[in-house]
């Protein structure tokens, strides 16, 4: 048991390396690019103290800033690429999840496969922000 | 007048500068502490830092999910974190994180800071009373053997090898329902509650509970964290430094935790918790 147990946390261990590093250089990456100016920002980073005090309900009034999905849009921007940045290490996890189902299904281990593949669909749903009432 | 003119003297760039040397910081405590950083984060910066607390609670998700990211590989393959019992209680445990994160953005700020400052301080004096449990002799109740929650570990400091499985498995997924939910509220990894409900309710070795706290985390605020996404609540100058801060602390925490003693950085977080509590609760009430 232990020798299978060992291989699935090494395989989640590699996953998770190389998805999270690939995380970290993408946002420092963008960010980067966002502070340095490089790439125009929907909301100019000086402006920005003017309207961080504010709830985000009222944020998103006052400076039309994206929500739901609509940062997509917005990805020539540098706050907007930023935003993508984040939301991908928001699926590092499902990633993870993915690769270490079949895994537990060649193992014959039905019941964690069934959790994981439980999971995976739980992650899933977050992120396609239809539970969350995303636009 | 609601917009901040005025309020806000120092130029913008020192806050990102201030963000990534706190989160550095905490990356590193957090992980010795067995929390995802959180529960530093979101008092500390939600009373240091000019940012709505909407803003704070949706960096700080990112902060413990970036963080527990990281911790994640080197406490997998030293054995520390136990995969087989992080599957079930995740699940329950992201189920509780994703409604507390609807429930907490629709709450008003003032009631959020009264609840954060009272159950910080709550939770500081419960690591500080709380004892680790010892995990030997444990009869493993029938869910806990269905679901095969045990595992090998051995522990390098103490030199001895633990054979280690769970107990009241059920009551355990109750709990991580309930900390998954409280944690999505206030934006926290919840790894303040983690611990204590591997290690003193289900008897999983006080390293292992600390180790699989970090991999539920990044787990759990997977789901909770798309809810601050899609609300527009995580804005990218207050979210990046600080997760990148954690992500390099937390490195050198995972790496630490082996040989660090635990007394030492369980003071110096129940010492910085009271202060972020009482500090946050003082808001919430209009005193400062």
């Amino acid at each position: 048991m232990d020798v299978n147990d060992r291989r699935l946390r090494e395989l989640y261990a590699r996953w998770l390396d190389i998805a999270t590093k690939a995380g970290f250089a993408i946002s420092l990456g963008a960010f980067l690019l966002y502070v340095g100016g490089v790439l125009p920002a929907y909301l100019p980073v000086d402006e920005l103290p003017r309207y961080w005090t504010l709830p985000v309900h009222r944020f998103i009034e006052v400076t039309g800033a994206p929500s739901g999905w609509a940062w997509l849009d917005e990805l020539g921007y540098g706050d907007g690429l930023n935003l993508a940045a984040v939301a991908l290490l928001g699926l590092v996890t499902p990633l993870c999840y993915a690769r270490l189902l079949p895994a537990l299904v060649a193992e014959r281990d039905w019941l964690q496969a069934a959790l994981a593949a439980l999971q995976l669909a739980v992650l899933l749903a977050a992120a396609s922000g239809v539970l969350a009432g995303a636009g | 007048m609601e917009i901040g003119l005025g309020v806000n003297a120092a130029p913008w760039w020192i806050w990102p500068i201030a963000l990534f040397a706190v989160s550095f910081a905490i990356g590193i405590v957090a992980v010795l502490a067995g929390v995802g950083g959180g529960v530093l984060f979101v008092p500390i910066v939600g009373s240091l830092f000019p940012f709505h607390l909407d803003f704070v609670r949706g960096a700080g998700l990112m902060f413990a999910l970036a963080g527990t990211l990281a911790a994640g590989p080197p406490l997998l393959r030293a054995g520390m974190a136990s995969l087989r019992l992080v599957v079930p209680l995740a699940l329950v445990g992201s189920i509780g994180s994703f409604a507390g994160a609807l429930v907490g953005l629709a709450l008003s700020t003032e009631l959020l800071q009264i609840s954060l400052g009272v159950l910080i301080i709550g939770i500081a004096i419960l690591i500080w009373r709380s004892r680790s449990a010892d995990s030997a002799d444990v009869e493993a109740d029938a869910l806990g053997a269905l679901l095969r929650l045990e595992g090998e570990f051995r522990d390098p400091a103490a030199g001895v090898t633990i054979d280690w499985r769970t107990r009241q498995t059920l009551l355990g997924l109750a709990a991580f329902g309930a900390i998954g939910f409280v944690g999505g509220i206030f934006g926290l990894g919840a790894g303040f509650a983690n611990v204590p409900a591997l290690n003193l309710l289900m008897a999983a070795p006080l390293k292992v509970a600390v180790g699989s706290s970090g991999l539920l985390i990044s787990v759990i605020n997977s789901s909770a964290a798309w809810v601050y996404i899609h609300r527009g609540a995580l804005l990218p100058l207050v979210v990046v430094p600080s997760i990148l801060g954690v992500m390099l602390g937390s490195r050198i925490g995972a790496r630490l935790l082996g040989s660090t003693p635990a007394p030492v950085v369980r003071r110096l977080v129940i010492v910085v918790m009271l202060l972020a509590g009482l500090r946050a609760l003082s808001r919430g009430l209009g005193w400062m």
